[in-house]
């Protein structure tokens, strides 16, 4: 028997799944035209959700249901939730950070005309991320990994009479398909392999010692491939900045992208130590190449973009170094590091990075729509809470000592790569540095000297509801990095499941790396960047500078390529075969056939009453011949 | 003598059956008509038939010969077909004369054995007035009264159709 | 007088049958309406000439009733006909079935 507590636990996970559904059809059928009304029941409905997920972390109860759903002979596709340590993390990281966003939202898009169309995609997203967290089996969690992809579709060209949002829609959601169909191979693959896809089963299946195959993992990690952008399926990331700001945060930061790296969690039991390399190497030089392209960036949007690049690379990398032993109470215990360390820093990454898409998006509000960096400047004394909550940020995602929550997600990432591979710490350790550099850069140019425009000029502090959720931001991002212990109080022991699975560094040697890092890097950004209406790097060392775009420029130089000459072509082919068999043989043929046999039947309608009598004698032959026993 | 009695009745009723189809004129074919039934009506009595036999030639050749003859005067067509047959004729001759042969043959080879018994032998069930009434009114009721209603609803039937209806146009 | 063989159920079929093909041959091929239907009639007489050869060598009075049904239902159909070609004739001023070509196609 189950206790009430577990059976109340496992209703509300079912209602926390059901309420953002409900939000978003409500929107759809009744409140096109109630733009405000839209808004305040989607905000509502986050903020329940965001309760009901803190009420469950800190809970306690732990649980795993499912339902069948349909059965083809052997195989059934049931729908379940697996409601773990990790589950309840990151529902509580989609459900918090989600509530604030839709908060800021409230007052970001408050004069936009399709304000219910927002809204209903934003609740949309809700109910296919939670689906994502919660899903017990590979296929449910496919089918909603498809749902977040068609709700970012659905956001990202919610300026839909911008050519370039329409474009940058259809490349997020065709680089995604790309993604999934190795993901659904590797669903497939791991059914026919292990007989099961549901999560708790794989764990036994492999407990129970059965074959570890290294394309299983990599086919489901191109999945990851495609929704956390990693190389060569990143070029959606940037371009997706078309979409409101919001929708950047929340989507392109803290829960999407991050879905990928969490559903590699989710399946760790598969990895074997090939497909680990591959994966931290493809992370490693994901942040080493985002972070190269995020210095020669003037948007403040794609900054951001390519630092949340750099950073999923991180994770991604982080979880590819794998597994660690460490001492624990005097024995050496093996933990999965990897995934501590990837879900540590997806939880920060989470807070600071929203926090930084937020502060821009109070920075574009108030600048009255202005994305250029190189057109503001003095906003530092304009926009005060903007400016604290944003440096909070930009020390958090540096990774300034003990005081912000990057420096030990950073920190657990690069002490795991020390120990494990000194190619990548290396790599790393420059990435970190080039990190500082460009935020830092971002944040001089932005908020210090002169203003720059008349945009700059007339900005103003952003109301509250906008201002709320970054001070929130802010306290978590300083708080968040505090596992246990009294300034643990933003987890309590709800998820020490995952905790406790993190590398810690011993020494100060961490601390010093760090400092050497911040030290380095915002130092060279400092003094090579003055506040000024051109960027220095284009000014001093134009061939550099030339250099690093065309990095950012030749992934979709050689996929628009791609497209235009061999699919295009294969299109045209395809298109012609259709138009012969499929349009002109089965269904115009068809009718036509039909066409025929009525012109047939109409020929024998001639009018003339011995004709019919002929036809009638034939009939009488016919049937007195068949009755006879001629045929 | 019933034999050619028999022959006789039935080469009138035949004969006037083809004179039906080859005349040109259309009352020498009612007229025709009538005869074939005079013949028909011969070999009914020949079968014993008495009441049937007179039956047909109250009914058929009383009124129904006269209704097509006061027809075939109303309409008062002028002169006859210059030919009474189709182009098809040769077609229908020939199909018509397959039809027949077909059934000829098959009646030849029929498997069903027919009594080919001399009429004299069996007794007549007597098709006299009263055997008649009998079944009527017995086994046959139902078909009797149906047939009233049949009679009543064509009486109806020809009254509506004999309406000139107005306003309705030329179908062409 | 007995070189004819006895006259059997076999004859008057094959009258009933003979009868019955002028009447189908009259159909297809006369052109009058009133004729054509009178053709018609043909073939009912000859069905009768059967059902009555038939009731009278199997010994029963089923074909003889039967027959009786016949004539009466064949007066009412030539009354209704014989209406409807009259109407007709009104409308169209013919009775030559090629002419009453209105139902073509």
């Amino acid at each position: 028997m189950i206790g009430t507590e577990e059976l109340l636990a496992q209703q509300l996970s079912v209602w926390v799944l059901l309420l953002p559904l409900a939000s978003a059809a409500i929107i759809a059928l009744f409140l096109r035209r109630s733009g405000t009304v839209a808004a305040y029941l989607s905000t509502a409905v986050a903020a329940v959700i965001g309760v009901i997920a803190v009420k469950l972390a800190f809970g306690g109860v732990r649980f795993e249901i499912a339902a069948e759903w349909f059965t083809f002979g052997d195989f059934t596709l049931s729908l379940g939730v697996n409601y773990n340590d990790l589950a309840a993390l990151m529902l509580g990281i989609v459900g918090v950070v989600g509530f604030f966003i839709h908060l800021f939202s409230l007052g970001y898009m408050h004069d936009d005309g399709a304000k219910a169309r927002f809204f209903g995609g934003l609740s949309v997203f809700m109910f296919s991320m939670i689906g994502i967290v919660l899903a017990d089996n590979l296929f449910m969690m496919f089918i909603f990994w498809e749902l977040v992809g068609f709700s970012s579709f659905l956001l990202i060209n919610h300026y839909c009479l911008k050519d370039s949002a329409a474009a940058a829609s259809k490349k997020a959601f065709i680089v995604n398909r790309v993604g999934d169909f190795g993901f659904l191979i590797g669903i497939l693959w791991c059914y026919q392999a292990y007989g099961t896809v549901s999560l708790s089963g794989l764990e036994e299946a492999v407990g129970a010692g059965a074959q570890l195959t290294m394309w299983v993992p990599l086919l489901l990690f191109c999945g990851a491939m495609g929704k956390s952008a990693q190389m060569p399926l990143h070029v959606w990331l940037p371009d997706a900045m078309e979409g409101p700001t919001p929708v950047s945060a929340l989507i392109h930061a803290a829960t999407m992208v991050a879905a990928g790296i969490y559903m590699l969690c989710r399946i760790e039991v598969l990895m074997v130590a090939d497909a680990l390399n591959i994966i931290m190497w493809i992370g490693t030089v994901t942040a080493l190449y985002a972070a190269l392209c995020a210095v020669v960036q003037s948007d403040i949007k794609k900054v951001l973009a390519y630092s949340t690049l750099s950073q999923l690379g991180y994770m991604v990398a982080a979880f590819g170094l794998g597994s660690l032993v460490v001492e624990h109470d005097g024995h050496e215990v093996l933990i999965a590091a990897g995934v501590g360390a990837a879900m540590f820093h997806l939880t920060t990454h989470a807070f600071f990075k929203a926090l930084m898409f937020l502060g821009s998006g109070s920075v574009i509000y108030g600048c009255h729509h202005e994305q250029n960096i190189f057109k503001m400047g003095g906003l530092a004394k304009k926009m005060p809470i903007t400016f604290v909550t944003f440096t909070i940020g930009v020390f958090a995602i540096a990774g300034l000592p003990f005081v912000t929550a990057g420096f030990f997600s950073k920190d657990a990432i690069l002490h795991l790569a020390q120990m494990k591979n000194p190619a990548v710490f290396g790599i790393l350790v420059f990435t970190a540095v080039l990190t500082t550099f460009y935020m830092f850069r971002l944040w001089r140019i932005t908020f210090f000297g002169e203003t720059r425009s008349d945009a700059a000029a007339h900005a103003h502090e952003s109301p509250l509801t906008m201002t709320l959720p970054l001070i929130a931001l802010a306290v978590m991002s300083i708080f968040g990095g505090y596992t246990h212990g009294a300034l643990g109080f933003l987890y309590g022991h709800a998820f020490d499941g995952v905790w406790s699975q993190i590398p810690h560094a011993e020494g100060l040697g961490v601390v010093l790396l760090s400092l050497a890092i911040i030290g380095v890097g915002a130092g060279a950004a400092l003094a090579f960047y003055k506040p000024a209406g051109a960027d220095a790097l284009a000014t001093k060392a134009p061939g550099a500078f030339a250099g690093l775009t065309l990095l950012k420029e030749s992934f979709d130089t050689a996929y628009t390529w791609w497209v235009a000459k061999v699919q295009d072509r294969f299109a045209m082919l395809l298109n012609f075969l259709e138009q012969i068999f499929l349009a002109g043989l089965i269904v115009r043929g068809l009718a036509g056939v039909v066409g025929l046999l009525g012109l047939g039947a109409r020929a024998l309608h001639t009018g003339n009453l011995h004709a019919y009598v002929y036809w009638f004698l034939l009939g009488v032959v016919v049937l007195w011949g068949f009755a006879g026993g001629l045929f | 003598m019933a034999e050619f009695l028999f022959y006789a009745f039935s080469s009138l009723t035949v004969g006037s059956a083809a004179a039906v189809l080859l005349n040109r004129n259309a009352v020498n074919s009612a007229l025709a008509f009538l005869v074939c039934l005079i013949g028909v009506s011969g070999l009914f009595v020949m079968l014993d038939s008495f009441l049937l036999a007179v039956l047909m030639i109250l009914v058929y050749a009383g009124a129904v010969v006269a209704l097509f003859l006061f027809i075939i005067m109303l309409l008062d067509m002028q002169g006859g077909e210059r030919k009474p047959f189709s182009k098809f004729a040769t077609g229908a001759y020939v199909a018509v004369g397959l039809l027949l042969t077909v059934g000829v043959v098959s009646f030849a080879n029929a498997t069903v054995e027919l009594p080919r018994t001399n009429p004299e032998v069996i007794p007549a069930v007597g098709a006299t007035l009263k055997n008649y009434a009998d079944q009527l009114f017995t086994t046959y009721l139902l078909p009797v009264q149906v047939v009233g209603f049949l009679l009543l609803i064509a009486m109806l039937g020809v009254i509506v159709l004999s309406k000139k209806f107005e306003g309705l146009g030329d179908i062409k | 007088m007995s070189i004819l063989p006895a006259i059997g159920l076999h004859h008057y079929l094959i009258v009933a049958g003979l009868v019955f093909a002028l009447g189908f041959l009259g159909v297809l091929v006369r052109r009058n309406t009133l004729v054509l239907y009178m053709s018609l009639e043909l073939m009912l007489v000859a069905s009768t000439i059967a059902l009555v050869a038939f009731s009278r060598f199997n010994g029963t009075m089923d074909g003889n009733v039967f027959v009786f049904f016949i004539l009466t239902v064949a007066a009412a159909e030539v009354a209704v006909g014989l209406a409807i070609i009259v109407a007709l004739f009104r409308r169209r001023q013919t009775v030559q079935v090629e002419q009453l070509t209105a139902l073509k196609n």
